[in-house]
């Protein structure tokens, strides 16, 4: 039951494809700062443009070598055609390189309905009042896009399933507090993967599956190690399975498509876009989000919650937002008395590559 | 391609750098002591990114520190490798902004550019992520590092000045004023407008003049050559907004325009004009006289553009406002593409040169995109080269050379054919 999640990460296009030729409109975004809420009001199906794990060639061309691998790799797939299912594509103002990639994508990738959603750096009361302002334009070239009723009340319908969403996510999260959590870390992946390129309907309906019968917990520890992975995003679970045979298991995380997705309802007693402004810039930030030091205090916090020994800091090559917090959120997780591994990656050859060799060198430091 | 090196010739001899650049010598000797003095003198030491408003510096009696203007001066004492390597110490990536690790390192070290201890530790860090995020999170670091107030000014994002919206400009006035109201209280000294209104307006007038010099560059044979033009950059950079700054500029544009009415080009002969994007390589301006000794001048680069905005002192905020959104490192490939179609046909160009400046991605990113688009549309060839602004080792001369006098050839086939 529980590989159903990650078949439907690995069959994402195909998904899309088949929603395509019902009729369905399907809308590409990026990052964790795109109110899908209102997309899916809309009646499109918002799907999180991931990468791939093959070697870049196409997009060579056009963005350089020394760029962000996971950005790279996005270019590479929709000037394959991978991304040709999409109707409308939306970036939000995240880090530098989200938006580097709109003028390209425009010229090259031609997505009928492309978007650029400015998101403030910070977290005040002007800047949720800039956002608020912004969504409700958003939501008007939407309407106008998609045809959909994106009015109010629809707008609190989506909220209320996304809500949901989050809720659910949360308890799968919490069965990692047993001491022999039920699921690994890349039954996990699966789960949290899958809930960003299917519509939250769907998704929601399969995690009440799973939670209604959630695998048994195995009595007394499991014997692995508990760690913590932090960082951007990756596109397969293979990594985890290394460290899984290694004798870890990740059993919570601060990454992009993780904790920093999920996390933070939107409170519903409020006017749905305002609420939906207060929830993207409130939440734990990511780093091309300020104040940073919101999202240290987050991990620490889950780090003690949930128990972990070590932490894997999981840095995509050249994505540099992340490479400046290193230095200190390393620090801090030492004088907090966790082991930690810096693990710079181009999502290429986790397995049977040095990835083993240094997860194993850190479990002997850690167990 | 195959072929000997394109032919030096006599005729090729080059304007003499502008007297009035001889100015610069003792304005940058008076900064740096300025500087050394500051907290003897009282005078509050800001550090602040490049794009952030420096306006708010002078508005307060306080003097301008730019880490990245400071990394430039390490890359050309050749004292930047030492100190890049102690900030990846630090547990810094080997390939984020040299002008970053240079900082880092210089820091940690406590180490300067002239064999001294380094600039006077921040009063105030000052930080825009109106060009970059870069900025921000380097200011984050350098804020756990000193333990000073750290006032980040938040930049909406816009797509290029037209679609600038009035709420942008209103969010990013409001950013600004409450940035002056901070620095206020930290400093302890009150805001005065009408001070900051004075301080725009030298600013303006500095854009000003920058503006009359970039807009001669068009005539043919451009007057002035691209060594000078980033050399005259320091009070544009640096001293904005001040009363020296402004004046530095007037004799300057006098002997461009001198050079202009008398027919005095740079090169006797030019034969190639050039647009330059983006970042200087620190380490090796020479690299231009390499260009004039084939013939080839640079008549256009958006570098120095990027410090230069017109504002309106009527309305401090909101002038700002307009000026931090709308100048051209913030536009996507799109935006920065329409620029530099424009600026081909108005300064005549020939050929674009790229310096892939490996360690600022966002602004080397979309080169290849920005060079398809002018072939496409313009017939106008590009090159271009990999390297670092501020490191060294990043930098292959032979390899680069090798690609200018191929690059060269093919100008020369293409605007002289036999």
């Amino acid at each position: 039951m529980v590989s159903e999640f990650l078949d439907a990460y690995r069959n994402r296009h195909e998904l899309a494809e088949g929603w395509k030729k019902e009729g369905r409109k399907i809308c590409g975004f990026f990052c964790n700062y795109v109110p899908e809420e209102i997309i899916s009001a809309a009646g499109a199906i918002p799907v999180r443009i991931r990468g791939g794990t093959e070697n870049v060639e196409i997009a060579d061309a056009h963005l350089p070598t020394f760029c962000c691998s996971y950005i790279r790799s996005v270019l590479d797939l929709a000037l394959r055609g991978r991304y040709s299912y999409l109707d409308g594509v939306v970036f939000p103002k995240s880090c530098d390189m989200t938006r580097v990639l709109p003028g390209i994508w425009k010229r090259n990738v031609l997505t009928p309905f492309q978007y650029m959603l400015p998101v403030p750096g910070k977290d005040t009361d002007e800047a949720v009042g800039f956002l608020t302002y912004e969504l409700d334009r958003f939501r008007e070239a939407l309407a106008a896009e998609f045809g959909g009723d994106v009015g109010d009340e629809a707008l609190r319908k989506s909220i209320k399933t996304y809500n949901e969403n989050r809720a659910l996510v949360g308890d799968v999260y919490k069965l990692a507090l047993s001491n022999a959590p039920p699921l690994s870390g890349s039954d996990m992946f699966g789960i949290l993967m899958s809930g960003q390129i299917m519509p939250k309907e769907q998704h929601n309906v399969m995690l009440r599956k799973l939670l209604d019968n959630p695998p048994a917990p195995q009595g007394g520890s499991n014997g692995k190690v508990r760690l913590m992975i932090v960082g951007n995003t990756f596109e397969t679970a293979d990594l985890l399975l290394v460290m899984e045979e290694c004798g870890a298991q990740v059993v919570i995380d601060d990454v992009d498509t993780g904790t920093r997705y999920y996390e933070t309802l939107v409170d519903e007693s409020l006017d749905p876009l305002r609420g939906l402004a207060v929830r993207y810039l409130r939440k734990t930030p990511c780093p091309c989000k300020h104040p940073t030091e919101r999202r240290l205090e987050r991990i620490l916090a889950l780090a003690s919650e949930y128990r972990v020994k070590g932490v894997v800091l999981l840095n995509q090559k050249y994505c540099d937002s992340h490479l400046y917090d290193r230095p200190w959120i390393e620090s801090k997780l030492k004088e907090n008395g966790l082991q930690v591994l810096f693990v710079e990656h181009s999502d290429i050859g986790w397995v049977g590559g040095k990835f083993k060799t240094m997860v194993e060198a850190f479990m002997e430091m850690v167990g | 391609m195959e072929g000997k090196a394109p032919e030096k010739t006599e005729s090729q001899a080059k304007a003499p750098r502008l007297s009035s650049s001889a100015a610069l010598g003792p304005m940058n000797e008076q900064y740096y002591q300025d500087l050394a003095n500051a907290k003897e003198t009282g005078t509050p030491v800001f550090w602040i990114t490049s794009m952030a408003p420096i306006e708010l510096v002078s508005a307060f009696d306080g003097i301008a520190f730019l880490p990245e203007n400071y990394a430039a001066l390490c890359s050309s004492r050749k004292v930047a490798p030492e100190f890049i390597d102690a900030g990846v110490s630090l547990g810094y990536a080997a390939g984020i902004c040299s002008y970053a690790l240079n900082c880092f390192g210089s820091m940690h070290l406590g180490k300067g550019a002239f064999g001294d201890a380094g600039p006077p530790a921040p009063d105030i860090l000052l930080a825009t992520e109106g060009a970059c995020i870069t900025h921000p999170k380097w200011w984050e670091a350098l804020q756990r590092h000193y333990n000073c107030p750290l006032v980040i000014v938040d930049a909406p994002y816009t797509v290029d000045s037209d679609t600038l919206s009035d709420h942008q400009k209103r969010y990013l006035a409001a950013e600004l004023e409450r940035a002056a109201h901070e620095i206020a209280g930290y400093t302890g000294k009150k805001f005065d407008m009408d001070k900051l209104r004075e301080v725009v307006a030298l600013s303006d007038r500095t854009s000003e003049l920058w503006d009359e010099i970039d807009a001669m560059r068009a005539v043919v044979p451009t007057p002035v050559s691209q060594i000078d033009v980033f050399t005259l950059q320091f009070p544009l950079v640096t001293l904005k907004g001040t009363k020296p700054a402004a004046e530095f500029y007037g004799p300057v544009v006098e002997e461009v325009r001198q050079r202009v009415e008398n027919g005095v080009g740079f090169l006797q002969n030019e034969r190639f004009r050039l647009m330059w994007d983006l970042f200087p390589v620190f380490h090796n301006l020479r690299l231009f006289n390499y260009f004039a000794d084939l013939g080839a001048a640079f008549v256009s680069d958006l570098y120095g553009n990027a410090f230069s905005g017109r504002l309106d002192a009527s309305d401090p905020f909101g002038g700002m406002a307009a000026r931090y959104l709308s100048f051209f490192m913030r536009s996507s490939s799109m935006g920065k593409a329409v620029i530099y179609k424009e600026r081909a046909k108005r300064y005549k160009v020939d050929g674009m040169v790229f310096h892939a400046n490996r360690c600022c991605r966002c602004f080397s990113a979309e080169q290849p995109e920005v060079g398809q688009i002018l072939r496409q549309e313009l017939g106008i060839p590009s090159m271009v080269f990999e390297a670092d602004m501020v490191d060294v080792r990043a930098y292959d001369d032979e390899q680069v050379k090798a690609r200018i006098d191929a690059f060269i050839e093919l100008l020369e086939a293409k605007k002289y054919p036999k």
